[in-house]
């Protein structure tokens, strides 16, 4: 049963490494700032629902929409200016990010837990107890998954993302201008943090330095991966998932947390380039 | 059509162009010749926009476009195939076809310059859905001229497209660029391959060191021998 959950988690997780890996493969950036976006998210869903009254799902889509002005707003004041600077001075920046935010949500909503009370049902097949905020975001990742296939594969814009994935010199000779791909890759990033965070609201308790364990989640299953590869880092998504929900089942949490770094590292010793990398 | 005067284009503090001046007349074709390293893709990326050269001017159909970036230039009618073609590796060969009408102008005219490129070259049909980066190097090279084609260009650039083929696919791809040149398009050729290069050629210029050192039509190449033995290797 820790195993269904597991899969359910690896789900939602499956986006946070499908933005990041977006985000890479595109900017060539790494957002240390991640799973700080997705707090920032619950933070901005718990203020609109249980502070203005919101209703949850309007909430849940406003946000989603906040978080990719965010995106927007990183592209234009952090990104952008680093993008001929040395990767050390991007990723600093980025990683000034984390403290920003993290400070914004400790003045903004302080420092104790904050949840939002949402008593869902819990569904029971056979022997299995399945928790229902866990099977909607599953089947809410699956399908915001499945659109962002149909996004890249069918429409142009995907197309041009996927060229300025592969040769950002020739997609510029074909009449793409990189400055609009790299606003639409951060807007979209960032909006998927929103997602996860409307997922992630009837499960986790949120505070400020939440976002920390997932912006480790989102690079390891991105490194696992292979770096840039969308099918990487779905794979790797359901294995930290499924990984860390069974040992968390048995041992604790924290251990479970452990095994999935001693686990990572192992791979990595391996086959340094990910699960499905090419090297370079 | 493309007039360049006098330019001098750097790679950081490297000189790799002394004040170059050429000229492409409208529906002609056009090569620069010369050895390895003599600046022969520095001028073809200096017209389309991927480096900007510090002195001198570029002109296209009398608009100054020396500063303007390389997708701005696309919209204009600009391509460019660069050496290897450089196809996007991972999408198939349709993908990047369609990528190559990614302009405003193109997409309007998609469906012709498919059916134009498809009677150019039958073989794009059949290999539709396969990854580019499966082709053969001729392969590569002729899914590259069809995807610049693609972009509804006046003016299309070709970095050494024979280089590294068999011989018998660089006669094909003289053949392709032949066929370019019938169907009235500008072509703004760089071979090492002078030979083959100067029979398909309306004008010709060589280039040394960054430098413009003789230009001409064909039989004014052949004419100087000491050019014929320096470059052509007769």
């Amino acid at each position: 049963m820790a195993l269904v959950n597991g899969i359910l988690l690896g789900g939602v997780l499956a986006l946070l490494g499908f933005g990041m890996n977006l985000m890479f493969g595109v900017v060539k950036i790494i957002h240390m700032a991640y799973g700080q976006f997705v707090m920032l998210g619950v933070y901005l869903i718990y203020t609109f629902y249980t502070l203005l009254h919101f209703p949850l799902l309007l909430s849940c889509a406003v946000v989603v929409l906040v978080m990719a002005v965010v995106g927007l707003i990183t592209q234009r004041f952090i990104v952008s200016p680093l993008l001929s600077s040395n990767r050390l001075n991007q990723l600093l920046a980025l990683a000034g990010l984390i403290l920003i935010v993290e400070n914004f949500a400790l003045f903004a909503w302080g420092a104790d837990y904050i949840t939002i009370q949402l008593n869902l049902p819990i569904i029971q097949f056979g022997d299995l107890f399945i928790r229902t905020s866990f099977l909607m975001g599953f089947i809410g990742a699956l399908i915001v998954l499945g659109l962002l296939y149909l996004f890249l594969k069918k429409t142009y814009v995907g197309l041009a993302i996927r060229s300025a994935t592969q040769d950002m010199e020739m997609a510029k000779l074909m009449g793409i201008k990189p400055a609009s791909i790299y606003y639409i890759t951060l807007a979209l990033g960032s909006a998927l943090t929103g997602v996860v965070a409307s997922f992630f609201v009837p499960i986790y308790a949120v505070y400020p330095q939440f976002g920390g364990s997932f912006t480790v989640s989102a690079f390891i299953i991105v490194v696992l991966g292979g770096m840039g590869n969308l099918m990487g880092g779905f794979i790797s998504a359901f294995i930290i998932g499924i990984v860390t929900s069974v040992v968390a089942v048995v041992t604790t949490t924290e251990i479970a947390q452990i095994v999935v770094l001693v686990l990572f590292i192992a791979i990595m010793i391996v086959r340094p380039q990910g699960l499905l990398g090419e090297v370079s | 059509m493309i007039r360049v005067e006098n330019i001098c284009s750097y790679y950081g503090e490297f000189q790799s162009l002394h004040d170059v001046s050429l000229e492409v007349k409208a529906g002609h074709t056009v090569i620069i010749v010369g050895s390895n390293g003599a600046g022969k893709t520095t001028i073809l990326k200096s017209i389309c926009g991927l480096v900007h050269p510090r002195s001198g001017a570029v002109y296209f159909e009398d608009k100054r476009i020396d500063q303007y970036h390389a997708h701005q230039l696309v919209d204009l009618g600009i391509t460019m195939v660069p050496e290897g073609g450089r196809l996007f590796p991972k999408l198939t060969v349709d993908d990047n076809l369609k990528i190559g009408a990614y302009n405003k102008n193109a997409r309007i005219h998609f469906h012709e310059s498919l059916e134009k490129v498809h009677s150019l070259f039958p073989i794009l049909k059949e290999r539709a859905k396969q990854e580019a980066g499966l082709l053969s190097g001729g392969e590569r090279q002729m899914v590259a001229i069809a995807r610049s084609l693609m972009a509804c260009p006046k003016l299309i650039m070709l970095d050494e497209p024979s280089l590294g083929l068999a011989p018998k696919v660089v006669s094909s791809v003289f053949e392709f660029i032949r066929r370019l040149k019938e169907s009235n398009y500008s072509v703004l050729l760089v071979e090492q391959n002078a030979n083959k290069a100067l029979e398909v050629a309306d004008y010709g210029y060589l280039i040394e060191s960054g430098k413009l050192i003789f230009e001409g039509k064909k039989e004014d190449f052949d004419k100087n021998p000491f050019i014929k033995k320096a470059y052509l290797g007769l």
